[in-house]
């Protein structure tokens, strides 16, 4: 029987429906269809890298969306959005000086106290780049416990990829290694670095997969592809982690919406093993 | 305890008008359609008659307690309430709801609420309706804990049992204002009677549904049988809104200017809509999918999640349903290939 992962609870436990008020106070508008919304929560909320919270416009409705932000920073709040549909398009309507609301956080998060010393993979494409933002800066935040970091990020295009102005500080970082790929570069759109499947990228890894932690998010399809092609690498079905995007919309486990056979993708994940769900049902849908 | 029927209704009509300690009294009333025999939970009022026996409500008691629509941010405040009437599969179906709604460190404020302000009085089934199937299940019609008190008519009377510390204190009250008097073997004797020939009467009527409770096997069958089952089946998801164990909602945003506002409602997974995440992409986009879910959701997933299986055999789904499918054949005909395919 596979081993849930570590969840920890939202700050109002007598009331997981609790709204703590956010103001942007600031958005960086990170591809034509991707915006880091910056948050500043009326009260500090502490989460674990991985875990999410449920944002919502007044009277429109909310929805799940990972930090994107270190879990060290708790004053503030980075939350990456792709506007794709409803409740996305109005978030991508908000301005400067809107307050928005925050539930949570809750879920799994990435196990960092397994990744001491190990060489971790981060692998992910187009707005999955999100969570691992957070994974990112978290783990650069105490590199001294870990060995290594590489971190592979895929997008559709080069005007698809996200964090253009950080990526060049990220690449400077010690024990780092940063490399991106794009699918295609339509013409008209400059690209020095690689083009192909986030997962081609494969090729220039230099660790041992047997005993290191991998950790994927990204599209459905870029997730089922990536994760073959990691274990085809050799890496472990039970430390290769999955973040599962499903529709969570209470966010602890009883609107039922995110059900995936046994789990639920918002109590038990959106952090998962492979080993965990590989045997459930509809996981890559 | 035995206590007179009539006396019994008396008490419950002062305690509600009282509203010092209970503010609201609700009671299985029959419709206002003479040649219906249905049952629906209503208020206590002066000129309505409680119908306590019977078979079970159309509502079921989640209505009272999860409300198909409610606000959970922030938490009302919700009254004290006697709730009587409640048949064995609805009290059953409350187990479920606690442990789904009420786990660990996440809470449902309202449920919680509800449960805690609502005195749950039971009543054994002295009848039966088309769609009952409780001795399918392992349920049965009466209730054998988790009430406050249960009622078992004898004629006039009821025996009644006490299940809880509220119960007891709520008895004491009852024998502080009105005559009671003390139940014989006998009368014990005839309550057994009558529960067995209800059971009787059950198992004569399921007799052509089988089950073998090897529910796991369900997920094996391949999509075509399903295909079949659900042919008639329009997704009109009045199976779910109906049945006491499925507490599947949506969260709205009700937000004003100044106040964040959340109202949780029922959501059915028949619905196309139910796991659809932005962008269109839906894990079970055609009704046979959705319907196979409920089934899955009902007889496996539950099982993982509560350790016990999320139906208790009301039957309410079958008679709400506009396909006319019988819930109990579509276990039985599916349960059969199952295991036919192993």
């Amino acid at each position: 029987m596979p081993v849930l992962l570590k969840t920890t609870s939202p700050q109002d436990i007598e009331n997981p429906y609790r709204v703590i008020p956010a103001e942007i106070y600031d958005i960086v508008q990170e591809s034509p269809l991707i915006r880091t919304l910056k948050l500043r929560p009326d009260e500090p909320i502490v989460f674990k890298t991985g875990q999410f919270i449920e944002l919502s416009i007044p009277g429109v409705g909310e929805g799940p969306f990972t930090p994107s932000s270190s879990h060290f920073e708790t004053e503030r709040m980075d939350v990456t959005i792709m506007k794709t549909g409803f409740v996305t398009n109005t978030i991508h309507q908000a301005k400067t000086g809107d307050r928005v609301g925050l539930r949570g956080p809750f879920g799994s998060h990435y196990p960092l106290d397994t990744f001491e010393g190990k060489n971790i993979l981060i692998l992910g494409g187009g707005c999955g780049l999100a969570p691992l933002r957070s994974l990112f800066l978290t783990l650069v935040h105490e590199i001294d416990r870990y060995n290594s970091i590489t971190f592979f990020a895929g997008a559709k295009s080069p005007k698809d990829c996200i964090y253009k102005q950080a990526v060049d500080e990220w690449k400077q970082y010690p024990k780092v290694t940063f490399v991106r790929a794009v699918d295609e570069v339509p013409a008209g759109q400059e690209w020095h670095e690689d083009v192909g499947v986030v997962t081609v990228l494969l090729n220039k890894l230099d660790i041992d997969p047997a005993d290191n932690p991998a950790v994927v998010c990204g599209p459905p399809v870029m997730m089922k592809f990536g994760a073959r092609d990691l274990l085809e690498y050799g890496f472990r079905e039970d430390r290769l982690y999955l973040s599962m995007e499903k529709k969570m919309y209470c966010g602890f486990g009883q609107c039922r919406h995110c059900v995936m056979g046994k789990y639920y993708a918002c109590k038990d994940g959106p952090v998962f093993t492979y080993e965990q769900i590989k045997n459930e049902e509809d996981i890559w849908e | 305890m035995l206590i007179n029927i009539q006396d019994f209704i008396e008490f419950l009509r002062k305690t509600a008008q009282q509203g010092d300690q209970i503010s609201q009294v609700v009671v299985p009333v029959r419709s206002e359609y003479a040649d219906d025999t249905h049952t629906f939970f209503r208020p206590l009022t002066e000129s309505n008659t409680p119908l306590f026996n019977s078979y079970r409500t159309v509502d079921p008691a989640k209505f009272l307690l999860y409300l198909p629509r409610e606000q959970v941010f922030p938490a009302e405040q919700t009254k004290n309430r006697i709730l009587a009437g409640v048949k064995a599969c609805d009290l059953k179906a409350l187990e479920l709801l606690d442990a789904a709604l009420l786990y660990d460190q996440f809470t449902d404020p309202a449920y919680k609420q509800w449960r805690d302000s609502t005195l749950i009085i039971t009543s054994d089934c002295d009848d039966i309706s088309s769609s009952c199937h409780c001795n399918l299940v392992n349920g049965q019609p009466f209730a054998e804990n988790g009430y406050d008190l249960n009622l078992s008519q004898i004629k006039n009377d009821f025996l009644i049992t006490v299940g809880s510390d509220r119960g007891d204190k709520l008895l004491d009250r009852i024998k502080s204002e009105i005559k009671t008097r003390k139940a014989s073997e006998s009368q014990r004797m005839q309550v057994e009677k009558q529960r067995k020939r209800i059971i009787e009467r059950l198992t004569g009527q399921n007799k052509p549904y089988s089950r073998s409770s090897h529910y796991e096997k369900l997920r094996t069958i391949d999509p075509a049988p399903w295909q079949d089952e659900s042919m008639t089946c329009i997704g009109c998801g009045a199976c779910t809104h109906i049945c006491p164990t499925c507490y599947c909602l949506i969260l709205n945003d009700e937000s004003k200017a100044d106040q964040f506002i959340k109202q949780r409602s029922f959501d059915s997974c028949q619905y196309n809509g139910y796991a659809r995440v932005a962008g269109g992409a839906t894990p079970r986009p055609s009704m046979t999918e959705r319907f196979r879910n409920r089934y899955l959701c009902k007889f496996d997933y539950m099982v993982h999640n509560f350790e016990k299986i999320g139906c208790t055999g009301c039957g309410r789904c079958t008679q709400a349903c506009a396909g006319e499918i019988d819930f109990r054949q579509v276990v039985h005909n599916l349960q059969n290939m199952a295991i036919a395919v192993q």
